[in-house]
């Protein structure tokens, strides 16, 4: 190897791109060669000092980054649900269904059924008295055994399911339980949504106000934070409620539910708040939500520091 | 800080890649994050790199996974899920630095609340262990390497940021650029010695 050509090689060498033999053919000339070992010593120190100078990525950037994307990627999901009316979704998912969704409709009945089979008892008077049918065909969630037997017959061991229908005011106490049930449901955001806004009418019921905390604390989806958000709206000066509310100001993750808590929780402009909202200003990574404090602090008329 | 999330979480930790792209395309949010932080950290440090601006790098890390969000159903497993990724990154980042190239003039210097503010002043000062004079050096360095950069042509720079910063080998840099390993070679070598003549006395 000869000069011209370890130089040229040399780059690719110190980044270990060469072949054996090529590495090889470039360790004997360098043994050999002041001038080029000197050059690979060059290159080297090139390599050390350009580590020092990369760029670091910036406290903060990197949670910042993951936080927008979930709620970025909740939003691209729940776009097209939102353009439907619930009369429209019933019918067309629920009524009628397309044929590959049967199946998946089936389980989620299962899974309705099976709850619902929980809080209210099978032999309820309340049942017979909305005209509910007390004995639908069972249909089964999970075969436990299958034994064949010698006459070619088999024993098959299962657990069943009922399916039930219920109908009636959402006064009505066991609706309401149903629909308490039905808000926690991890498996299906859609129903607990849809539960929030029935339940939200009655919050002047303890157990439903509970609910709407607990799914605003809680609940994974930020449509049912939303939705529990707009029900606790004429508790915003309710201290439990109050709690709740600054405790989203402060881990929440979706802008849209930060603006709306600090909306209840300034809208009677008690002075204590101003200074929680100084506090939050310089960690408010969203621009929004940013421009929101500070339009709430001029309306109090405290700076938007805390000196 | 949601308990749905969190339980989720544990059904897909035994999943390795292939298990939790299925588990993505058929719609399963958890096994997608996961996904996204196999490859975030780096994702971010290469448009840091190569942006030199966090809001920048913020853009494309934003755009680059909803892109495999909105497309995971198209990826076939024809290459590694890595490439493909890193082929919607460079391409973000080269359309990016084409667009930067045409405004130039724009300063480092950028407006803030508290006043103008350089661009690379937000870069913290990791490296400097607190000593004023490494401070002072590493900015200086950084202000060099950017100066560099800027003199390389996207392509060089690209292969220079994924085989310094990143340790790509220049193979799989080929496959992401849809490019060969030589050329890839070549555009190392082109990039070195364009480092080397900026950052001369450093070295």
């Amino acid at each position: 190897m000869n000069c011209e050509t370890a130089k040229q090689q040399l780059v690719l060498f110190v980044y270990g791109e060469l072949s054996f033999d090529e590495e090889e053919l470039m360790e004997q000339h360098l043994d050999g060669c002041a001038g080029c070992s000197a050059e690979r010593a060059r290159l080297e120190s090139l390599q050390e000092v350009l580590s020092q100078g990369e760029s670091e990525v910036p406290a903060g950037l990197l949670a910042r980054c993951r936080r927008d994307l979930a709620v970025q990627v909740a939003a691209a999901h729940a776009a097209p649900r939102r353009s439907l009316s619930l009369a429209a979704l019933w019918r067309d998912w629920v009524v009628n269904p397309p044929l590959w969704l049967r199946p998946v409709g089936a389980v989620a009945m299962l899974a309705l059924g099976f709850f619902a089979a929980r809080i209210v008892p099978g032999d309820s008077p309340a049942l017979a008295r909305m005209g509910v049918a007390q004995d639908p065909a069972p249909v089964f969630s999970r075969v436990r055994l299958v034994n064949p037997n010698d006459s070619g017959g088999v024993r098959v061991q299962y657990e069943e399911v009922r399916q039930r229908e219920m109908s009636g005011a959402l006064q009505d106490d066991h609706i309401r339980r149903l629909l308490l049930a039905a808000a926690v449901d991890q498996t299906d955001p859609g129903l607990r949504v849809e539960s929030i806004d029935l339940l939200k009418q009655h919050c002047s019921d303890d157990e439903v106000r509970r609910a709407l905390m607990n799914a605003l604390r809680t609940d994974s989806n930020s449509g049912v934070r939303l939705k529990a958000l707009e029900g606790l709206k004429p508790y915003a000066r309710d201290p439990e409620t109050r709690k709740v509310l600054a405790q989203v100001l402060l881990v929440d993750d979706n802008p849209g539910v930060r603006t709306q808590a600090i909306d209840m929780l300034v809208q009677n402009k008690e002075p204590e708040m101003a200074g929680v909202l100084q506090e939050l200003l310089p960690n408010e990574q969203n621009g929004y939500v940013r421009s929101r404090i500070q339009k709430a602090l001029n309306e109090m008329k405290a700076s938007a520091g805390t000196f | 800080m949601h308990t749905g999330s969190s339980r989720i979480a544990g059904s897909t930790l035994g999943m390795d890649e292939a298990e939790l792209i299925r588990a993505a395309q058929a719609g399963d949010h958890d096994a997608f994050e996961r996904l996204v932080r196999q490859y975030d950290q780096n994702v971010l440090r290469l448009a840091m790199n190569l942006l030199r601006s966090p809001e920048d790098a913020y853009d494309i890390y934003q755009e680059a996974f909803l892109r495999v969000f909105r497309n995971i159903n198209s990826f076939r497993f024809d290459c590694s899920f890595h490439t493909w990724l890193y082929r919607i990154v460079t391409n973000l980042c080269l359309d990016h630095l084409r667009k930067k190239k045409v405004r130039r003039t724009e300063s480092a210097v950028v407006e803030t609340p508290d006043g103008p503010m350089d661009r690379l002043d937000s870069v913290p000062e990791m490296r400097a262990d607190g000593d004023p004079q490494r401070t002072l050096l590493s900015r200086e360095l950084r202000g060099r390497i950017s100066e560099a950069l800027s003199g390389m042509t996207a392509r060089e720079r690209m292969v220079f940021e994924m085989r310094h910063y990143q340790g790509m080998r220049l193979r799989a840099i080929g496959d992401v650029l849809g490019t060969t390993e030589e050329a890839a070679k070549n555009c190392l070598f082109r990039a070195t010695q364009k480092m080397r003549s900026a950052l001369g006395d450093f070295v």
